[in-house]
Formats: C-alpha cells, sequence, structure tokens
C-alpha cells in the first residue's frame, strides 16, 4: 500500500447543487471529474491521506474580514458559507496537528472578493483564503502568513484584502492583467503605505508554461519566502492555468503544477479559479494532493499534454526572467511610497471605483489609513454603491495602539451621531468587538 | 416450510431451523478448519434428525472458508493485467508475482485517450501461460464507464484460463486499485470456492436436500444464490459479523441510532444503525494486504472478548488484547474477563471452584484484592468498547457529503439504544448500561443470533446505472448492460431504469422480491456543458435491494 510522507487532509466539498447559473463556468459539474478521478485512483486509500467534511463559516467568521453593507448574509449564499467553511477545517486540521497539510478543495473561489464587498466579483463573493488567515490568528495566535496565488487570474481581492498588512505577503503569479480580467496586478502595486513591498505582482505572458512558472519560483518566489519566513504558506490554488483553460491562454500543465507545489509546500491549499473541468481539472487536482502528500506523482498526465508543444520560446523566457529581477528588487528595496492613494492631513487617501463583473453594478469607495507612528494604522471605509446607501466600515486592527483604538470608537460615535450612513460596521480585532449598525 | 441457517464460526458451527412459529431446531458444534464441508455437514445432520427434511425449503449459509483461504494465502496464482494509463503508478498496486501492466487508457467519461497495446498484451498472456496461471484478472481504470478495454483482454487470454474476472463485472463504483485486489481476490479463490461448492450441492444430494434452495452469505448483509456464488466468490468474505448483524435484525426491532456488540471470545465486533438499517462501509472492506470493493456492513472490531487475558502493566490491569489460552473456568492458566465476570456472579459456567482459586492467587500475587481486580478488569474492557464505540461514531458523523442539502441536514448519529449478543452479552450487560447510560438489551437466543440471521436474511443486490446523453449511452457496469438513450433521457428514466434492471436481476437469480425492498441509494444529473450550451447530461443512479431480514423472529 502506498503511504504518503505527509498527512494529508483533503476537504472534498463539489456543492453539487449550487451554481451561478446552468452553464456559467462555476457550476455543479466543476468538480464531478475530479471526483470521478480521485476515486478512481483510490486516493483516500492511501495511508496519511483522509478526507474530511467541512465547516460552515459563521457570519462572524465573514465580518471580521469583510465590511459587507448590507451585511454578510445578504452577500454570502450558503454555497459561500460553506466553502470558506472549508478553507476553516483545512486550517484546523493543520494548526491542531491533525494533519501537516491540508487541500480544500471546495467551490465557489475567493480571490476576486475584496476588502468590502456588497456583491459578488469574477465568481467571488467572499475572500474564503482571507477568512481563513483570520480564522487563524483570531483562534491559534498572530501568525506572519504568505499566501502565494498561483491562479491565473490576477488575486486583486487578496490584495486589497492585505493592502496595508505587513504581516501578510501576498504574491500573485498570474497571466498578464493587459490580456486578462480583472486587469490589475502590476509590480507596482506593491502594497499600501504601511505595507510596502509585501504584495508581490508577477505577471506573465500569455503562453508561460511549466518553464516559465518553476523559473519565477526559483528565482524570485522562493528567495522572497526564504527572507519573509513565514509561518504558514497558504496556496491560492486556481486551475485556470492550464493549456487547456477556456477562459485564459496559458500553457501550464498537471506536471507543472504538482512540481510548484512540490518546491513551494505549502501548509494549506485553497482551490481558486480552473474551468477546464473535463481536462485539466482532474488530472491537475490529483497532481496537487500527490505533491502535497509527498506521492510521487510522475505519472500523472493529461490528455493532450505535449510538453514539447506546449514550451515557451527562449523571448518569452528572457522576459520573464526580467520580470522576476524586478519583482524581486520591490521586495527587497520597496519603494518610499504606495503606488495607489494621497496622503491628506495623517490619513493616506485613495478613491476607487471598483465593478462587480458576475452583478453589473458599481461601487465608489473612499478608504483612508491613519498613518499612525505606533502601529499598522486604523482604517476606514466609506462606501457607495450606485443608486445605494452609504456605509461605512472602520477596523482596529490586532496590534493596535492605545491611540488608534480610542481613535476607533469615536469615530464610530461621530459616524452615528452624524447619521449619514444607512450601515455601519465596526470590526475591532484588538478587543475581537464586532458590531454592525442599520438596516 | 423451514428455513435454515448455518454460521461456520471460528470456534463453532452454528444451525438453526426456524419454521412459521419460531426456532424448531438448534445445533452447535465444533468447527474443523482442515475440514469446513465435515463441519456443516454434522450440523446439517443434526438438524436434518430434529426436523422433517421435506419441509425444508432453504439453506442460507454463512461460510470463512474464501476469507481464511486469503488470510493464510492458500490460493492458487492469478495472471493479474492491467491498464492504467496517467495516474498513480499502476505498479503500486502489484497483487502478485504474475502482473502486467499494459499500455492503453480511458478518461473518466470512458473515452478512449489511448489504444490498448495489443503487443505487450500478447507478451503478458505467454508469461503468465508459461508460468502455469489458469485463472485472470483483467482491470482497466475507469472501466465501469467503458468496459471495452477489459473486454479485449478477456478475449486474447481466451483459451488459456479456466475463469477470469473482468473487473466493471465486480461493481459499478469507482476505485481502480480496489477493482484490481477485489479481482485479484475473486480469481485466487475461485477453484477452492467452487469445489466447496460442488460439495455442498453433493452433500445436499446425499441427504435428499437436493432441491432445496441455497444461498450464501454476502459482508452487506444479504444473501446470494449458490450459483451465482460460484462467479462471485469474493464477495463471500467476512460474511460471519453480518450474520451476527443480522441476528440482531431478526430478534430486536430496532428503530432507533443504536449499537450493536457481539460480544465472542477474542473480539468484540461493533456495528451501528442509523435509525432502523445497519450502516455500510462506504468503500469496501478490507482483506490480506488490500483494501477491496466487496460491499461489508460498517463493522469495527476490538481485541477484548470473553477469552482476552488479564494482565498487569504499570500497576494497571488490563485486558486483552491477546488471548492467552481458555479461561480458567475452562482449564487455562491466565484469568480472563470471563473469570473476572465469574468472580463478580456475573456468569456461571465453566469450572467455578477452579475458577475462583485461581484468581484469587493471581490477585495476590499482583498485591491486589480479588474484588478490586474484577472490577478493574472489568472497568477496563468496558472502558475500551465505550472508547473505540466513541471514536467509530465520530468518525461516521465525519463522514464526508458532498451536497449543500446533505450538509446543513446535518443527520448526525445519537445511539439510544445498545443490543448485545454473543457468549459474554448477559454477563456484560449491566456494566455496558453503568458505562454508558443507554437502553441495553440481550435478546433471547443471543448465543445463537448470527445462524439465526444467516436463515432469514434476504438476497440483496445492488447496481450502479451511469449515463451520458451527450454520447447517448446508458451503461450498468455490473450486469454489462449498455444501451442507447435518447437524448433528452432524464433522471426519472434512469431511475426507473435502474430499479427495472434491478428487479429483473433478481428475477434472472429466480429471487423473487415484490420491489420494496427496492431503494435508490443515490442519484443524480449534471448538465454537461460545452463553451455556453449545454449539450447534455451526466446522470448516475445507485440502486440496492435493503440489506435485512424476510421477516422477524419473534
Amino acid at each position: 500500500m502506498l503511504k504518503a510522507d505527509n498527512s494529508l487532509g483533503i476537504i472534498f466539498f463539489p456543492a453539487f447543487d449550487w451554481a451561478i447559473s446552468p452553464t456559467h463556468p462555476e457550476r455543479e459539474e466543476r468538480l464531478l471529474y475530479t471526483q470521478d478521478q480521485l476515486r478512481e485512483e483510490g486516493l483516500f486509500d492511501i495511508e496519511g491521506i483522509r478526507e474530511y467534511k467541512p465547516e460552515v463559516a459563521c457570519s462572524e467568521d465573514i465580518e471580521r474580514v469583510h465590511f459587507c453593507f448590507p451585511e454578510a448574509e445578504a452577500i454570502a449564499t450558503r454555497s459561500h458559507c460553506i466553502s470558506a467553511g472549508g478553507a476553516i477545517k483545512a486550517a484546523k486540521l493543520v494548526m491542531e496537528g491533525e494533519r501537516k497539510r491540508a487541500f480544500a478543495l471546495v467551490r465557489p473561489p475567493g480571490h476576486h472578493a475584496m476588502k468590502t464587498v456588497q456583491g459578488s466579483r469574477g465568481f467571488c463573493a467572499i475572500n474564503i483564503e482571507a477568512i481563513m488567515c483570520e480564522y487563524i490568528r483570531e483562534n491559534y495566535g498572530p501568525k506572519r502568513i504568505a499566501i502565494v496565488d498561483t491562479d491565473c487570474h490576477h488575486g486583486d481581492g487578496t490584495q486589497d484584502v492585505y493592502w496595508h498588512d505587513p504581516d501578510t505577503l501576498f504574491i500573485s503569479l498570474h497571466q498578464d492583467g493587459r490580456t486578462l480580467y480583472p486587469g490589475t496586478g502590476f509590480p507596482k502595486e506593491s502594497g499600501g503605505p504601511k505595507a510596502l513591498g509585501r504584495t508581490v505582482n508577477i505577471p506573465l505572458p500569455p503562453g508561460t508554461s511549466d518553464d516559465g512558472f518553476m523559473m519565477v519560483m526559483e528565482k524570485a518566489v522562493m528567495p522572497i519566502l526564504e527572507d519573509f519566513k513565514p509561518d504558514l504558506i497558504i496556496n491560492s490554488a486556481g486551475q485556470d492555468n492550464h493549456f487547456t483553460d477556456p477562459i485564459t491562454n496559458m500553457n501550464f500543465s498537471a506536471q507543472g503544477y504538482a512540481a510548484l507545489n512540490s518546491m513551494l509546500k505549502p501548509d494549506i491549499a485553497v482551490l481558486e479559479g480552473g474551468y477546464a473541468i473535463q481536462g485539466a481539472l482532474p488530472y491537475v487536482n490529483l497532481g496537487i494532493s500527490l505533491a502535497m502528500a509527498g506521492v510521487d506523482y510522475s505519472h500523472v498526465r493529461e490528455p493532450g499534454f505535449n510538453p514539447k508543444a506546449l514550451k515557451e520560446s527562449e523571448e518569452v523566457m528572457n522576459y520573464i526572467a526580467t520580470i522576476c529581477e524586478g519583482v524581486k528588487d520591490i521586495y527587497f528595496n520597496p519603494p518610499a511610497k504606495s503606488s495607489e492613494g494621497v496622503v491628506s492631513g495623517n490619513w493616506s487617501v485613495r478613491h476607487r471605483n471598483i465593478f462587480y463583473d458576475t452583478e453589473g453594478f458599481t461601487e465608489s469607495q473612499t478608504e483612508s489609513l491613519l498613518l499612525c507612528e505606533n502601529c499598522r494604522g486604523l482604517l476606514k471605509v466609506e462606501t457607495q454603491r450606485e443608486g445605494g446607501p452609504m456605509g461605512f466600515g472602520l477596523e482596529i486592527p490586532a496590534a493596535a495602539c492605545e491611540s488608534c483604538r480610542n481613535q476607533g470608537y469615536s469615530l464610530l460615535e461621530e459616524a452615528q451621531v452624524k447619521s449619514r450612513y444607512r450601515y455601519i460596521q465596526l470590526i475591532n480585532r484588538k478587543d475581537k468587538d464586532y458590531l454592525r449598525y442599520g438596516f | 416450510m423451514l428455513l435454515l441457517g448455518i454460521d461456520v464460526g471460528g470456534t463453532h458451527t452454528d444451525a438453526v431451523a426456524i419454521g412459521p412459529d419460531g426456532l424448531e431446531a438448534q445445533v452447535k458444534v465444533a468447527t474443523d478448519h482442515d475440514n469446513l464441508l465435515s463441519s456443516i455437514r454434522n450440523s446439517l445432520g443434526e438438524i436434518v434428525r430434529h426436523t422433517d427434511p421435506a419441509r425444508i425449503k432453504q439453506l442460507n449459509l454463512s461460510t470463512t472458508l474464501s476469507t481464511n483461504s486469503i488470510v493464510e494465502g492458500n490460493y492458487e496464482d492469478v495472471g493479474v493485467i492491467v491498464s492504467a494509463g496517467p495516474g498513480l503508478d499502476p505498479h503500486s498496486f502489484m497483487t502478485c508475482k504474475d502482473f502486467h501492466v499494459i499500455p492503453g487508457s480511458l478518461d473518466h467519461r470512458g473515452s478512449e485517450t489511448k489504444r490498448l497495446d495489443n503487443l505487450s498484451l500478447e507478451e503478458a498472456i505467454v508469461s503468465c501461460r508459461n508460468a502455469g496461471i489458469k485463472v485472470y484478472a483483467a482491470v482497466t481504470k475507469f472501466s465501469p464507464r467503458n468496459p471495452a478495454h477489459e473486454k479485449s483482454i478477456e478475449l486474447a487470454i481466451g483459451d488459456n484460463s479456466d475463469f477470469t474476472t473482468l473487473g466493471h463485472q465486480l461493481t459499478g463504483r469507482l476505485n481502480f486499485p480496489r477493482r484490481i485486489s477485489t479481482a485479484f481476490y475473486n480469481c485466487a479463490v475461485w477453484r477452492v470456492f467452487n469445489k466447496f461448492a460442488d460439495a455442498i450441492a453433493d452433500t445436499l444430494d446425499e441427504m435428499g436436500l437436493g432441491q432445496i434452495k441455497v444461498n450464501i452469505l454476502k459482508a452487506d448483509g444479504g444473501t446470494m444464490p449458490l450459483d451465482l456464488s460460484r462467479k462471485v466468490p469474493v464477495q463471500s468474505i467476512f460474511s460471519g459479523p453480518a450474520a451476527s448483524v443480522m441476528g440482531i435484525i431478526a430478534l430486536c426491532n430496532i428503530t432507533h441510532d443504536s449499537i450493536i456488540y457481539d460480544i465472542g471470545g477474542t473480539t468484540t465486533d461493533i456495528a451501528i444503525f442509523a435509525g432502523g438499517s445497519p450502516l455500510i462501509e462506504q468503500e469496501g472492506i478490507h482483506i490480506g494486504s488490500h483494501p477491496t470493493l466487496v460491499r461489508a456492513l460498517k463493522v469495527h472490531s476490538i481485541g477484548i472478548g470473553g477469552d482476552s487475558a488479564i494482565s498487569m502493566f504499570n500497576e494497571k490491569v488490563r485486558v486483552g488484547p491477546n488471548r492467552l489460552g481458555p479461561s480458567i473456568a475452562f482449564g487455562g492458566e491466565t484469568p480472563t474477563l470471563t473469570d473476572a465476570l465469574i468472580w463478580k456472579e456475573s456468569c456461571d459456567c465453566g469450572n467455578i471452584e477452579r475458577s475462583k482459586t485461581g484468581f484469587t492467587s493471581f490477585a495476590a500475587k499482583n498485591g491486589l484484592e480479588p474484588d478490586e481486580l474484577a472490577d478493574q478488569a472489568i472497568g477496563y474492557a468496558v472502558d475500551k468498547i465505550h472508547d473505540s464505540t466513541r471514536s467509530l461514531v465520530d468518525e461516521i458523523n465525519q463522514q464526508p457529503v458532498y451536497t449543500i442539502h446533505e450538509l446543513l441536514e446535518n443527520r448526525k448519529i445519537i445511539p439510544r439504544k445498545i443490543y448485545i449478543m454473543g457468549g459474554p452479552a448477559q454477563a456484560m450487560k449491566m456494566d455496558v448500561f453503568r458505562k454508558f447510560r443507554l437502553s441495553t438489551e440481550v435478546p433471547e437466543n443471543y448465543d445463537v443470533a448470527n445462524a439465526i440471521g444467516a436463515a432469514l436474511t434476504r438476497t440483496t443486490t445492488e447496481l450502479e446505472l451511469f449515463a451520458d446523453t451527450e454520447r447517448g449511452l446508458m451503461f450498468i457496469p455490473s450486469l454489462g448492460h449498455r444501451e442507447n438513450v435518447p437524448r433528452n433521457y432524464k433522471l426519472e428514466d434512469a431511475e426507473k431504469d435502474a430499479m427495472n434492471h434491478l428487479l429483473a436481476h433478481l428475477g434472472e437469480m429466480h429471487v423473487a422480491s415484490d420491489g420494496s425492498n427496492a431503494q435508490i441509494t443515490s442519484s443524480s444529473s449534471f448538465n454537461m456543458v460545452n463553451g455556453t450550451s449545454t449539450v447534455g447530461r451526466n446522470i448516475r443512479v445507485k440502486c440496492q435491494i435493503k440489506p435485512g431480514v424476510d421477516r422477524t423472529y419473534s
């Protein structure tokens, strides 16, 4: 019988009774063939690999991370709560030592969900990785966490959630935003004023294949991780870089995904996108599971795999090498000033319009960070969905100084008295005080 | 009209005859492991002497033959020919020396992604023939979705084989490594099982019982007709625990979530009921060094039984998991759980005086009062049983589900009643009750419950139906049935077809079933989308004849 080098917990939740719409790429069928493949391979008979049931994330788990307007229950369907709960289960297995590693093979995904959510973007409503990470910090103490997002789309949501957090390193490998949704994820986006260099964006040219990805891992990702010394490595395991994916243009393979995982050695992986549900997902998911467990994956091959035909040109490899140098420099020598926002008094302020493509509306938002000398700073958000009421969010970080904490509560009081906002949400991580007003 | 049940156990072979008004005869004879047939013949002889042979309608037999043959490695060489394609290295699942991997592959929808390599196949068969192989197992990955490659292998083997098992015929459930081992075991015990089946038939003829219907017990708590069992002898493994569980069903009216204990000499078997139904192992049972796809009741065995030795470890009293000979009451040297129960006067068996003397001197040697020793020993045993049960129930409640509906419904098993059978059942009843504080019942005839269970168990079968309307195909792997379906074939059609085939299959086995025990266990339909249009439906239906007894005995 086969035995895993690393014990692995797999939370497999295909949500066979949920879809955005019957023909939407993110539909019931999405994990069907993966299930067939994992079952047929006898994956769960390998000693050390076990399947678990997800938990259900509650509103508090969501509202610990997101400013939800009007409220978490209105944004997240049951299947979103289970998907986030699957990630939480993965975290628990690892944090409590029941498993060395865990893979949450759940749907729907979450990495396009930003700090403030008013609806669904890019098939995502709530950020399941972020909900998991903050669950970990809330229950197992402060942790340095590195999130490596290998989805083909830029993880703009996760970037936004951790924009101001110096304890979270967010690295996103994705197809160049000039050629793909959501159109962001350039190296100059390197974090907010208190977390410069903690966001690392690596845009890759269309057609990047196994060699290109491995070069990025070796030349950029691994050296940065080595320096950051995270307590936990999380892989946002989007699988749409696959050469058969219908909505992207990359040339990555199942072997490549497995090799990447073998090098990254994530403690926890969480499934993100991936819509080649027949030709790629079954093999990529199998490859990643085997790589995480430390079981030989060299026989995993998807139909039509021809490494020679997929290989990128020397020109492309050179271009990728240049990008690697560039992004490494941004991490090791971060710019003095954030690429986004202006300083107004002692606040760093950015105004944004965010388009919710799944639902088709725009949110306009003003986010301000108090530039504090002693802590990460108080964060406030004013937000309005077009034609909708105003919402106000306030976050006191876990390691907030007394002054920021007090200022947080006086701003909250002021916001209530002025009654300019229909909804107000307070996230006080320091005292675990979570409040919501309005209806 | 009489129904006979024979359970060939590790120590005893139990046999009963059940008539319309209840138990008409019961026998217990010692099992002769070197000659199971003689044990069966002896018990049958006793039964026939006490009843009217003309009234016998049916004999249900639970035998350890296949199990023992596998566990002891006493089986013939098998040529295993597999084709795997991409995934785990098939050599990781090598079951025997004549194991051949042939290039070729199918994907999860049954499409051929690589042709079977005929040249390698020929070489493999020649190699097996030269090794003197006479039985073959052919297993290809995803054969339950398309048996073409397995059939090609069968065709190529041709006359070289006395018997060939094709993976897809065993079950439609997916699990390639388990399908390999199941097919392998099926071939390995085929000859020895068939000889046994011949001998049973001859014995019955000799006894003038040639007309009665003979069924073999399966591990899932059902039976299969003797003729069918000749082709799938692997299904008869581990039918012993199933017989006990069926016995409890026959003897008690179980309606709640319950725990069933069969406390034997060396082990206690634990089974769990959800509502009134026993739980089935999700995948299949483990035997030898390989897990299989043989469907079985979920039964967990722990090393605590009446004959479990009492020992001291770090000044603490322990019981089991070893058995060091019989209890002192029955001539042994080391005190056992039974001796502890005798000391506490919970149990009255064997040589009481000898037991008590031995028990006292063991206690004295370890600086304990005999009462203390007995309490601690029984306490230890009950704790072990309790802890194992708790973790078994937790494990069951942790089992994955795949839909939001199932997850939110969150059907948890919360046992409300305990049923105990087996030798020490009566003696342990109060101790178990004190530990669990749950209503605890020991049925009458608990000592032959397994044979009663065997006698009354109904014939069961299960099948999986798989349809792919994009291809216009419907397929039932275990029956080898494949037919074209229209593009508008729906889940309801599939459910109806599955049930019809299930009942028809029972008919072919000459089993009458009114269909009331047939049930759909899972069914799902997925839209298959290409681009933005629905191109078909992927439909899966599983149905079964519910394991259970034909009637309860009361």
